[in-house]
């Protein structure tokens, strides 16, 4: 088992997709695959200064440079006691606003209404839905224009800087903001209600975990120290890595982060599930008559919760102005002098929570953290999309699955171009589980865990297996027996990949063989089996998620009887493949 | 020439008179100690304790980029929107006399309608200052002015002589003269002269502007050039500084979704590499040095053969301004053989050093 | 008409998207940019893309996979033009500056730990026009609007665009700036490409570099001046190289040799 350094950055938003492969009537994997390069950022930020950084860690993404921004200036200040004045926060959290007005608008109504609309793409709806097509240029204009004013330019801005501002910008633009904000309010209103009315299917509904920033104060809002968790849990900015754990998958080059191995949920739909009622105003009212249990599990809501966060941003943008405008005599840059520090910086961005976290020696950066939302997204993307397949599979709408999944990929926001592009259906051959055991035999040498009960029918067939493995000489083969001897098997496999040996129900053909990551088997509701609390106690994430469970459509589990006779057939099978699989790497070892 | 004294109280008021037909533009603070001319309504933030603007007020005729006209395959149409009525004032004896350089050049093979529209359009209202030590202008004899003005105001204690150069700079006065004061007195007369003659002595920096063109005769091949030319940065900001750089370029600018174009006309200066026909490497001493040859040939040698004072006004910008210390006053020591000390200078002498090494 | 519009792509290979994203930021003249070329790919804005011959392909983000090396060659094939748009494709981008491969394969373990990736290998990041010809550069981190527009513009219309080559001084003088390198502050106006209107000096701040290297710029002589200004020559390197992609290893080396 090796040691993954969480040390790292990861980039989503660009070259990505998302795949999900079919054998028979299973969804046996779901990948969401990052397709750009590792660019190593934090590496390249480490040995640098740290206003070096302050410039080169937003070029990590274009659509949240902002949130970037603010997140390495809240850890850095931190890290070097920069205590900033109130001015200057003010400022931060408006420029801040213009990014989420921005990549708000360009989400919901460039790229994710032409779908519900029925259009490729947003200048093509624009013949027929000229208004809303309007509204969205004019308001993604309006939150670049306050980006622009504020940080020097749309994107990758260099006027905040440690301490302060290089340059505050002029009162009469500033009153432009405020009153450009009120003067767009029917429109904004009329944007809540699109988004909120709008008729988002029913799958892939599922329970998930959210986590977003507490502002504190029982405000709404968009940093803050503190996490909050949808369960009520709550994390301590410093202690980030107990939410986040990342570690690498690979067919991505962005990290996937689990919460005690389950995946969970950031965006706007975590800031409303989890501060929602503590908005007022006209954003309170419009929460209180459309929020519902709708939005608490169904991802595709993320559209209607940017669209009361938009709201929420028009609303606040003059109270910002004016507080900005009263405050004269503001210092633009506080200098500092102190050389060594730690801190951790969270922000909401547009699509979630960022995490930047920064040590600093000699006046040098020496060591740098960085979790995007879409890394920790990226699990619950997985998820909903597996969700979403097989239901659609379940009920016999398969024609169905890639528009769902493009529609729930999309409503995560994780990036424009794969929010555009993403989705692929592959379908497996029946038999596909046989050259994927191979595929994994091939690199790693799991454990094989045989689970069921004797007594009752084809359940006996996991400890069947597990068996007569044992006998063909394979070696890490257990047996779910007594609970001494599960305690030594979790001993001596920590971390090591398992492959547990079971009948589960997939209301398939019996006898039917599946074969499938683990995460899916524990993370949709509709495939909870009974095995999975002992499973998910010793079971740490990254073991979590290189096990897979191979499993038997059983054709009965009537008390007293033997296994039956298809299922048998079936059990054979795979004992051959596993044996095969034994003597090439036998052959393989003795070449070596 | 007539003279009237304004009290100086009195200037505020008399400003508020002229700029109801006008744009004002004078000197206000952009930094701690940097000025810019700009267009106010507010009069409060004219800084008249001023040294030199950063650009000179050669930007207010001729903007940096200025668009000239739109044209399509058959038409087009000049845009004249730059010129207006405007007011110029606060700005400095050097400037001024610069300005005239200026009017001479753009009507001198032809006439370039964009210049002289908007120079006809604006007055011209001198200011009195004194010398900090990257001042020339006492050298190239352009500390005071003889031409070129309307109205040419000098600080005295508690108020102003103002020259009337024009009429209509007189016709400014005009405009309410029960703000000006006609009778001089001995005793004005004296506290002004008494004034010029301690700004007189007050000049630090001196050049000898008279042996130049033989100077840069003599050493046109002189090791001088390729040593500006190593540490040149070719930044371009002595040219674009310079009140009396005026060297531009024209590109179109078509118009999307139309037939058409916008022709624009921006600023140019003949130290950028611009046109280097060398592709990749980091040697480009020969060209670098040609160019500031070039540069210095025209401001000391060309234009004083050709109207026996140099196309200097001595303001200090390019001192103040190349971060390579290249300037007027180094390079025209170094010429008349004197000892300086420059940043391009000690580079040379470290280069040297390591190649030695 | 709908025949002689020119068939554009737009494509992303590793990069932050800003570019691209820059594109959708032209929210005023999208509509016209959409109607006056036949945009056939452009997967951040539409998803009815089609993948055949171009006139015009614009390129953005730099090389960092085996995948990415295809697809670049395959766009160059089929398109006539070739633009690299964006500090990542015209020099590799901020990624690209580990210039010893030995410390990028470092670098990427640490990130990554030994994992073995399945869809694609990565490679050390490098410019578009380390593996295909480019016919014009579009630098900026990101683009510029004003640039991008009258760029785009002119080559939709066949005139060839200007190729400027100017340092970002000449347009920070424009806007009446105080020099800050004159004051002692580590700017690399002199050195990097003109484009983004010196937004970092007129906001009191030095630049960066941000357009990437101007190929003619006098590295030698502003490194040398810095350093006599008192400046750590380890952190002029690194700034300078910061934005400078592989762009200027000859002259690195160069310091590393003197140095010795
Ligand atoms: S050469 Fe220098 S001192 Fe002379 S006018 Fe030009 S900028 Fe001023
Ligand atoms: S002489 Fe100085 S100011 Fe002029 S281009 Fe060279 S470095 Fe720039
Ligand atoms: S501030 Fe920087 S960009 Fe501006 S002139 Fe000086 S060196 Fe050039
Ligand atoms: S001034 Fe320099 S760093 Fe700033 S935007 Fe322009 S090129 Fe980039």
């Amino acid at each position: 088992m090796k040691t993954i350094s969480v040390e790292h950055l990861c980039r989503v938003e660009g070259n990505g997709g998302i795949s999900a492969t079919i054998d028979g009537k299973k969804v046996t994997e779901v990948k969401f695959n990052i397709y750009e390069g590792p660019r190593l950022i934090e590496q390249l930020t480490i040995g640098r200064t740290p206003e070096e950084d302050v410039s080169l860690a937003p070029r990590i993404c274009a659509i949240c440079t902002l949130s970037h921004k603010n997140a390495v200036l809240r850890a850095i200040e931190k890290a070097l006691s920069v205590k900033v004045p109130k001015k200057t926060i003010l400022m931060r959290e408006l420029m801040h606003m213009g990014e989420i007005i921005e990549s708000h608008s360009l989400h919901i109504f460039l790229l994710a209404l032409p779908d519900y609309l029925g259009y490729p793409n947003a200048i093509a709806m624009a013949a027929k839905y000229d208004l809303e097509v309007k509204i969205g240029l004019e308001m993604k204009n309006f939150g670049n224009h306050i980006m622009k004013t504020i940080s020097g330019r749309y994107i990758h801005g260099e006027n905040p800087v440690i301490g302060g501002f290089g340059k505050f910008p002029d009162k009469k633009d500033l009153l432009w903001i405020k009153s450009r904000a009120q003067q767009f309010m029917p429109f904004v209103l009329k944007t809540v209600s699109l988004f909120c009315e709008l008729d988002y299917p029913e799958i892939p509904e599922d329970e998930t975990l959210y986590a977003c920033c507490d502002p504190g104060n029982g405000k709404f809002g968009f940093w803050g120290e503190k996490i909050l968790l949808s369960n009520g849990e709550s994390i301590p900015a410093d202690d980030y890595k107990k939410l986040t754990n990342e570690f690498v998958v690979s067919h991505s080059y962005a990290k996937h982060s689990l919460y005690k191995g389950k995946p969970y949920s950031v965006g706007a739909l975590a800031r409303i599930n989890n501060l929602g009622e503590r908005l007022d105003g006209e954003a309170g009212r419009k929460f209180k008559k459309y929020f519902n249990e709708h939005w608490k599990k169904n991802p595709l809501y993320h559209n209607a919760a940017q669209a009361l966060e938009i709201l929420y941003c028009f609303e606040r943008i003059p109270v910002l102005v004016k507080k900005i405008l009263k405050d004269e005599n503001t210092p633009k840059i506080i200098p500092y002098s102190v050389k060594e520090g730690k801190g951790t910086g969270l922000v909401e961005a547009p699509r979630g929570l960022l995490i930047h976290h920064y040590e600093i020696k000699n006046g040098l950066v020496s060591n740098v953290d960085i979790i995007t939302p879409t890394a920790q997204n990226a699990e619950d993307i997985e998820r909903y999309c597996y969700i979403a397949t097989q239901k659609l599979l379940d009920e016999g709408q398969e024609e169905k699955i890639r528009d769902r999944m493009d529609l729930v990929v999309r409503a995560f926001d994780p990036c424009i171009s794969c929010s555009a592009h993403s989705a692929q259906v592959r379908q497996g051959k029946t038999d596909e589980w046989k050259s994927k055991l191979e595929t994994i035999l091939t690199h790693e040498e799991p454990a094989f865990l045989g689970i069921g009960n004797f007594r009752q029918g084809d359940d006996a067939v996991g400890i069947f297996i597990g068996k007569q493995l044992r006998d063909a000489g394979q070696k890490n083969v257990w047996l779910e027996s007594s609970t001494n001897e599960m305690e030594s098997f979790w001993k001596s496999n920590a971390g090591k990949p398992v492959i547990f040996l079971d009948a589960i129900d997939f209301q398939e053909k019996p006898g039917t063989v599946t074969f499938l990551p683990l995460l899916y088997a524990l993370n949709n509701s509709s495939l909870v089996h009974k095995f999975s609390p002992f499973v998910t106690g010793p079971l740490k994430y990254n073991q979590l998620k290189k096990s897979y469970i191979l499993g038997i459509q059983p054709a009965s589990l009537k008390r007293g009887k033997t296994i039956s006779p298809c299922v048998k057939k079936a059990t054979r099978e795979v004992l051959e493949t596993l044996k095969s699989r034994q003597k090439k790497n036998r052959h393989f070892k003795d070449k070596e | 020439m007539r003279i009237v004294k304004l009290k100086k109280e009195n200037l505020f008021p008399f400003l508020e008179v002229i700029s109801k037909e006008a744009d004002l533009w004078a000197p206000v603070k952009k930094y701690e100690d940097k000025h810019v001319f700009k267009a106010v309504e507010d009069f409060s933030e004219i800084d008249l304790d001023y040294q030199r603007t950063i650009i000179p007020p050669r930007r207010i005729l001729l903007p940096p980029k200025t668009n000239m006209f739109e044209a399509t395959q058959n038409t087009y149409k000049e845009d004249f929107s730059n010129v207006s009525k405007k007011i110029i004032f606060g700005i400095h004896a050097c400037d001024v006399n610069a300005l005239v350089i200026m009017d001479r050049f753009y009507n001198f093979a032809y006439d370039d309608p964009y210049y002289t529209r908007a120079r006809e359009n604006t007055l011209i209202l001198g200011y009195s200052c004194w010398p900090d030590e990257h001042c020339l202008c006492k050298s190239t004899n352009t500390h005071i002015v003889t031409e070129g003005y309307d109205l040419f105001f000098s600080k005295l204690d508690t108020h102003y002589l103002v020259w009337i150069g024009s009429s209509q700079g007189d016709d400014l006065i005009r405009k309410q003269p029960s703000l000006f004061n006609e009778d001089i007195s001995d005793k004005d007369i004296q506290t002004y002269l008494n004034w010029q003659k301690e700004r007189e002595d007050a000049f630090q920096a001196e050049i000898d502007f008279i042996d130049m063109p033989d100077l840069i005769e003599l050493k046109y091949n002189d090791p001088l050039w390729e040593e500006l030319g190593k540490a040149c940065l070719a930044c371009g900001s002595c040219t674009n500084v310079c009140p009396t750089c005026n060297c531009y370029n024209v590109y179109d600018k078509p118009i999307l979704g139309k037939n058409a174009s916008k022709i624009v006309r921006c600023w140019d200066a003949c130290t950028l590499e611009n046109y280097s026909e060398v592709a990749g490497g980091e040697n480009f001493r020969e060209n670098r040095a040609d160019r500031l040859k070039l540069w210095y040939t025209h401001k000391l040698q060309a234009y004083i053969s050709k109207y026996g004072k140099p196309a200097c006004v001595g303001c200090g910008r390019c001192i103040v301004s190349c971060p390579v210390d290249i300037n007027v006053l180094t390079v025209g020591k170094t010429l008349s053989g004197e000892k300086v000390d420059a940043f391009w200078k000690r580079f040379n002498l470290q280069v040297k050093k390591e190649v030695r090494k | 008409m709908e025949n002689s519009k020119l068939k554009i792509g737009i494509y992303e290979l590793t990069g932050c998207a800003g570019d691209a994203l820059l594109i959708l930021d032209c929210e005023k003249e999208l509509i016209d940019i959409f109607n006056a070329a036949d945009i056939q790919s452009f997967v951040m804005a539409k998803s009815d893309n089609i993948e055949g011959d171009l006139d015009i392909a614009l390129v953005e983000g730099s090389v960092t996979t085996e995948k990415e090396i295809e697809e670049l060659k395959d766009i160059r094939q089929r398109s006539k033009i070739v633009v690299a748009i964006g500090l990542c494709a015209t020099v590799g981008g901020i990624q690209a500056r580990f210039l010893d491969p030995k410390e990028w394969n470092e670098r990427f373990k640490k990130v990554y730990g030994n994992i073995e990736m399945t869809h694609t290998k990565p490679v050390q990041s490098k410019p578009i026009d380390a593996y295909i010809d480019v016919d014009f550069y579009l630098p900026g981190c990101p683009i510029g609007k004003e640039q991008f527009l009258i760029f785009f513009t002119r080559i939709l219309k066949g005139n060839p665009p200007e190729k400027s080559q100017n340092p970002v001084c000449v347009t920070c003088k424009y806007n009446e700036n105080d020099c800050l390198l004159k004051k002692g502050i580590l700017c690399l106006g002199p050195l990097t490409e003109d484009g983004c209107g010196a937004i970092c000096i007129n906001h009191n701040l030095p630049c960066a570099g941000c357009w990437g290297p101007l190929k003619t710029g006098n590295r030698t002589s502003e490194y040398y001046l810095l350093k006599e200004k008192g400046f750590d020559v380890e952190h002029i390197k690194k700034k300078m190289a910061n934005y400078s992609g592989t762009k200027i290893a000859s002259f690195l080396k160069e310091l590393e040799k003197e140095k010795k």
